[in-house]
């Protein structure tokens, strides 16, 4: 969800200036258009319903403390992100490492398990797997360029380095995932 | 939006596709639930003078630890006694401006904004690891032997008193910064190290006390402390995720 066309509603930043303002009714409408954004790639990288609620609140509770950093004409897009994926990383950094490690199918901890088919659950699953194996720097790049597409100069921009290095991580993120997923994708199962 | 060209495609790309599906979208009673629970939150902490000075922008706050510094450093250079002439040398001079620099990167990293991506834990350690370095490198530049042998003093009871000295000095610091925080990663690691180059930049300053094993005992202790202890302290009261 980018930043919204005029002819469509305020954009997020008018919104944001207007929280800025004191009117409550904009955080409301700034949350309603970035929580199921944020709680998606917050269950795609910590896979607790729970734990993503939580991350998702605490980047809003966040947002509204720094919100008198926020300069008129920037982007709000990056802001949330940055700290979405900044209170992901210090949850890695807290629990040290991943709760799984292997290739085994464990559909319970699928959140979206009840709304798939079996042989899709199982696929999604090996994919959720096979990215958590993937180094967090190249795992955050995966997540902000293919599924909140994003292009790579913003990718750069909200992990903190330049956007060559995000192309590179990004080249063996893909790479990786290819070779961990070989077999599956050829349908050698 | 990212380009075609720019994603995988054959395999790799479908399966992403695949586990991107929509799932469950969150109800509206869910989403009334965790706005009304945060929205709650931020009230509090808009009534706290932590959440006032947190909410303030970053160049506010930074002036805000930077006058506070300031003010402090100057009372206490006019009001208590520095050290004697003869013990104001260039590394006398080089360690308090060390401990300066390192006490304004300090105060840099633990106001800096939340949206901005997270520095590197490695960095906090090695301003942690640096802080207390240059507290021990500033105990082997004491004062000079002769004015040692001069000195009455019993080493043991004078380090105790000025590692006090130092450990009270170095508290408001660390308030001040933990006050001002906003939730970086390894915060209070940076603010303990802080507080530990405060406590050593008065106790230089004015501890007429010479001699390497009590700049050691005394003053050095203060920063190693502080670090290793806090830092204890917030990794056993840390919530556990």
């Amino acid at each position: 969800m980018a930043t919204r066309p005029p002819s469509s509603g305020p954009t997020d930043e008018q919104l944001m200036d207007a929280y800025i303002d004191g009117d409550d009714a904009a955080f409301r409408a700034l949350f309603e258009r970035y929580a199921p954004i944020l709680l998606r790639l917050t269950r795609r990288h910590l896979r607790d319903d729970e734990l993503a609620e939580e991350i998702v609140q605490q980047t809003f509770f966040r947002l509204h403390g720094a919100r008198n950093d926020f300069r008129r004409g920037s982007k709000l897009r990056p802001w949330v992100m940055t700290i979405a994926m900044n209170l992901v990383r210090e949850h890695w950094r807290r629990t040290k490492r991943r709760k799984m490690t292997s290739l085994e199918v464990d559909t319970r901890a699928a959140p979206e398990a009840d709304f798939m088919p079996l042989e899709l659950r199982q696929r999604s699953e090996l994919l959720h797997v096979a990215l958590e194996k993937l180094p967090t720097s190249q795992r955050e790049v995966v997540e902000l360029h293919w599924f909140q597409e994003r292009p790579y100069a913003e990718v750069a921009k909200i992990v903190g380095t330049s956007e060559g290095a995000v192309r590179v991580r990004a080249h063996r993120a893909y790479a990786t995932l290819k070779q961990l997923l070989v077999s599956e994708i050829r349908g050698d199962e | 939006m990212t380009s075609a060209s720019d994603r995988p495609d054959d395999g790799i790309g479908e399966r992403l596709r695949e586990l991107d599906a929509p799932d469950a979208p969150p109800t509206d009673d869910r989403m009334d639930r965790m706005f009304a629970d945060m929205k709650a939150e931020c009230d509090k902490s808009d009534r706290t003078v932590t959440g006032f000075l947190r909410s303030r922008s970053t160049m506010a706050r930074r002036l805000i630890v930077l006058t506070v510094f300031a003010a402090l450093a100057v009372i206490g250079w006019f009001v208590f006694p520095l050290v004697g002439d003869e013990a104001r040398t260039a590394p006398w001079t080089a360690s308090l401006v060390t401990f300066c620099i390192l006490l304004v990167l300090a105060m840099f990293m633990v106001t800096r904004p939340v949206h901005l991506p997270a520095l590197p834990s490695w960095l906090s350690m090695c301003l942690a690891c640096v802080a207390i370095g240059a507290t021990v490198l500033a105990a082997f530049w004491p004062h000079p032997a002769a004015q040692a042998a001069t000195q009455d003093h019993t080493g043991g009871a004078m380090a105790g008193a000025c590692m006090g000295v130092g450990l009270l000095l170095g508290v408001p610091v660390y308030a001040l910064l933990r006050l001002v925080d906003r939730g970086n990663a390894m915060g209070s690691l940076v603010a303990a190290a802080a507080a530990g180059l405060a406590g050593n930049f008065v106790l230089k300053a004015h501890c007429s006390v010479p001699g390497t094993s009590h700049e050691l005992l005394g003053h050095a202790s203060v920063a190693l402390v502080f670090v290793v202890g806090l830092g204890l302290v917030h990794r056993v009261t840390q919530k556990p995720s």
